[in-house]
């Protein structure tokens, strides 16, 4: 069904052949050699932990029994809320979610009670000899039931959470002047992370009453600051390691297995590891808000679009996590940044339900806001009878414009550019010529802005540290966790080109909460970050190591082995200065995230671009999607590591079209209608379209900020983009993510009984 | 009630193995726990996911759906097993010059069934390899740098 020129698997033309090189744990990965947290299995003394969680969504605890289990053999420790030291609370914005649930449960995953016992069977039984009574409450089963009158409150503050308001202009005055007006009611799904690695890790006692977590998540010292006020014990009691683990996209930036691992290797003095499965992951874990939106969008007679407005409602299940900063960023984003619109007005609504709890995830609400605003973007220009690449370029906001509220931003480039490039796609030539009788094809495309940073003035800093070790080695610290995405090869390569070093002369040390705290491994900020402290880093070593060499050093400096001459011979090794220096320099730097010049920061200060083309294929006899072709453009400053970039942007593209056609979690009165990969279908090799990035990488401003983190960029215009193809292809417009195979077959039939 | 036990002799990694294990005893847990085998990653203990794939008798078997009682006699390989193996030392390098891993969780088993297929048959083409690699789910990449290494190995 190809009938276009298009190379996939290409960065650009040159496919970035001389700056190609194999990321520093490619090769133990592809070996097996690579530890993951849940490959902690042989301490010795290790115990088993399991969590008991509640069988109903909504119910009064009115009694709990756990001496049955106390008393089965094998079983070390069981503990319930009454023996948590100190907060029973979590929650990364408000500690609103308990460790062990003492009076009330509010969905599935809430936790009563842990076991640690010698086995992992042994642990299951004792589970099951915990006696909880319960007295079952109303269900809240979605957004509308919880906001109804009458509803009994989940929270002290009421089931709504947070909502948002922004606005500029007049909308209602602007759209009785408008020529075309369109309106449309879009809803997204419950998708789940689907790291390959659930939730996992191992608490170690020391024995001096510490403890020492070895875990995957993505900020080893908020969750210390968190365990320590859980487990009452002095920050320096606590140690937070995250392992480079298997996959986050925002589902382990919340505490996890970590509250009942510490408290029972606290209780047992051993070792105590705990890994969710797959049916656990499911239940307790973080899910993407199920958001459902309602637009209205209008020109006027030219196709200038005068008025945007836009209501959405957010499923955000029975806890706060990062409810409330998602929906910020959801918000912005259904401002339509993108665009220059005189009138604009978004609403928002967060609500506490019974349902899985939702929080972080990669794009972080704004994807779901950019499927409305860019399908209403369509939608009008086909009531306005433009091209939707003609309705855009006529309402495109310059680079100088400010965002959405107001507030100065670094756009990386003009997205006229990225417009241009997404039109010249050689996926538009013969776009709906299929040469089978059964499929259709088509073509589409989207546009998508994205920010790095936590944003809106949060708190946002991180640091790095810098140190020669005796034997010559130069350590390089972050806080940042690899999770897949690559840190650690950006680390390594900018590195290099900061410090002047190979990389034969480095060692990487990351995820340690006793080592620099960087903030969270979250929001895309980690390259900007590394880029950042680097840079401060560089004079000082430099001076550090001169330093040590004493008088004639002047001309040298940092380069492969040791200080270089300006042409690069080696002059003293790393090795040697080690040996020389009085005090070896250990070099820390800290520092806030950028924000801009403004005096009240607001949404996102570095900002990056993406266009996506998608090409597919629809089954006239089962309504099947099958993807064939992305093309995407993308402007985001420096490709720093090439296979990272292009993995990074075409694996959140694939995740995307997961969500757009395939992944969601159905829930009816707070049941899980499923709880594992049989029934919760992730896109698999067979599924895989083929890819090209072109990657627009010089940047307006400069050398300012010359990188920008790119983890988030490549679903943030997939769902629209695969969208407009369909309709293209068969003339029929989904609102409703994901697209299954009966809707679109039924809707085909519709339009063409 | 005493707890049936099974003596199991068979082989892992070409070294024979007798050990007392429960009947009902997963060849997942025989092998992380038990053996310290950790190459095989656990990722949804229902045979869905391919993160434990293992070459039972040289096929590729997800470790996760076999009980001990199913394994008398019979020969088990790894990752840990397979890391000296010509074909193996091919198909990780492919991997790794694609950039077609990146957290790394799923790799050990799309390394041993890729192993397998090309150990089955020398001359497969990518769809072959392709085929065999349907029951190996990838979270991360997006399978585009796995669908190039797997062009990479048809062709060599």
């Amino acid at each position: 069904m190809s009938t276009n020129d298009f190379t996939p698997r290409q960065l650009n033309a040159d496919n970035f052949a001389d700056r190609w090189q194999q990321r520093p744990d490619a090769r133990s990965k592809a070996r097996g050699e690579q530890r993951y947290p849940t490959d902690e299995l042989a301490w010795p003394g290790l115990l088993h932990g399991r969590i008991l969680r509640s069988p109903f969504p909504h119910a009064q605890i009115t009694g709990i029994n756990v001496d049955a289990a106390r008393e089965l053999p094998g079983v070390r420790a069981v503990v319930t809320a009454a023996d948590i030291p100190g907060d029973n609370h979590y929650g990364i914005v408000f500690r609103d979610q308990p460790v062990f649930c003492t009076d009330r449960v509010r969905y599935l995953g809430d936790a009563l009670a842990a076991v640690a016992a010698d086995t992992p069977e042994i642990a299951a039984h004792a589970l099951s000899l915990i006696e909880v009574q319960y007295t079952e409450l109303p269900v809240l089963g979605d957004p509308a039931a919880a906001l109804a009158d009458g509803a009994p409150p989940l929270h002290p503050g009421g089931n709504l959470l947070d909502s948002s308001l922004l606005e500029h202009g007049d909308v209602e005055a602007a759209f009785k002047a408008c020529a075309f007006v369109v309106e449309g009611r879009y809803s997204t799904p419950r998708q789940m992370h689907v790291f390959m690695e659930t939730e996992g890790g191992v608490a170690v006692p020391d024995n001096q009453g510490g403890l020492t977590f070895r875990v995957g998540c993505q900020s080893g010292h908020r969750d210390r600051e968190q365990l320590a006020s859980i487990l009452d014990l002095p920050l320096d009691k606590v140690r937070v390691i995250g392992l480079a683990t298997g996959g986050g996209f925002g589902g382990k930036d919340e505490l996890t297995m970590q509250p009942a691992a510490g408290l029972l290797a606290l209780r047992t003095g051993r070792p105590v590891r705990i890994h969710f499965d797959r049916r656990e992951s499911t239940i307790a874990g973080i899910k993407r808000h199920p958001v459902e939106l309602v637009a209205r969008t209008g020109c006027d007679a030219q196709g200038n679009i005068l008025a945007h407005q836009l209501h959405a409602v957010l499923d955000t299940g029975a806890y706060a996590t990062l409810g409330p900063a998602v929906l910020t960023n959801l918000t912005d984003h259904a401002a339509a940044p993108l665009y220059r619109i005189p009138n604009v007005k978004v609403t928002g609504q967060l609500v506490y339900t019974n349902n899985s709890v939702a929080g972080a995830f990669r794009g972080f609400g704004g994807n779901q806001a950019t499927f409305a605003v860019e399908s209403q973007l369509d939608k009008l220009a086909a009531a306005a009878g433009l091209h939707p690449a003609e309705l855009r370029k006529r309402n495109l906001r310059t680079p100088d414009d400010p965002g959405v509220e107001g507030q100065t931003q670094q756009q990386p480039c003009d997205p006229r550019l990225l417009l241009d490039a997404a039109l010249a796609s050689p996926l538009w030539e013969n776009a709906t010529e299929s040469d089978h009788r059964r499929w259709l094809t088509g073509v589409g495309m989207a546009l998508g802005a994205q920010g790095n940073g936590l944003g809106n003035g949060l708190p946002d800093s991180g640091g790095a540290r810098l140190h020669l070790s005796a034997a010559g080695r130069i350590e390089l610290a972050f806080g940042f966790i690899e999770y897949g995405q690559g840190v650690i090869a950006a680390v390594e390569h900018l590195a290099c080109e900061y410090l002047g070093c190979a990389p034969d002369d480095l060692d990487i040390r990351l995820g340690d909460s006793s080592g620099p705290d960087s903030g969270p491994t979250s929001a895309s900020r980690s390259s900007v970050i590394a880029v950042e402290a680097l840079r401060r880093l560089q004079p000082q070593w430099r001076a550090a190591l001169q330093d040590i060499a004493g008088r004639h050093a002047d001309d040298l400096a940092p380069g492969r082995g040791g200080l270089c001459t300006p042409s690069g011979d080696l002059r003293i090794s790393y090795a040697k200065l080690a040996k020389m220096a009085a005090q070896r320099p250990v070099l820390k730097v800290h520092f806030d995230f950028p924000t801009g010049p403004d005096a009240t920061p607001r949404g996102r200060y570095l900002q990056l671009l993406i266009a996506s083309v998608a090409r597919v294929a629809v089954d006239r006899l089962t309504g099947r999607v099958r993807v064939l072709q992305l093309h995407h453009i993308t402007a985001g400053g420096k490709v720093i590591h090439p296979p990272s970039y292009l993995g990074q942007i075409e694996g959140a593209a694939v995740m995307g079209m997961g969500m757009a056609l395939l992944e969601d979690v159905p829930m009816q009165d707070g049941q899980f209608l499923l709880d594992n990969l049989d029934a919760y279908l992730i896109p698999t090799l067979a599924d895989a379209p083929e890819q090209r990035v072109d990657v627009i990488e010089a940047i307006l401003g400069g050398e300012s900020y010359p990188v920008r983190g790119i983890g988030e960029l490549g679903i943030e215009a997939i769902s629209p983009a695969l969208i407009a193809a369909i309709e293209n292809a068969t003339g029929v417009r989904m609102h409703s993510l994901p697209v299954r195979p009966t809707t679109l077959l039924t809707a085909m039939q519709e339009q063409h009984p | 009630m005493s707890e049936p036990r099974l003596t199991l002799q068979f082989t892992v990694n070409g070294s024979e193995q007798i050990i007392e294990v429960s009947p009902t005893r997963r060849l997942l847990d025989i092998l992380r726990s038990d053996l310290n085998l950790t190459g095989p990653k656990e990722g949804c203990s229902i045979g869905r996911c391919g993160a434990c794939s293992v070459l039972v008798d040289g096929q590729s078997t997800p470790a996760c759906l076999l009980l001990a009682c199913q394994l008398q006699g019979r020969s088990v390989q790894t990752i840990e097993g397979l890391r000296d193996e010509p074909v193996f030392e091919r198909v990780s390098a492919a991997l790794v010059n694609a950039g077609a891993l990146q957290c790394g969780y799923c790799t050990p088993g799309i390394a041993s069934t890729l192993t397998a297929a090309l150990r089955n048959n020398p001359t497969a083409t990518a769809q072959e390899l392709e085929q065999a690699l349907y029951g190996n789910l990838c979270r991360c990449t997006g399978y585009t740098g796995l669908r190039q290494a797997v062009a990479e190995l048809a062709r060599t």
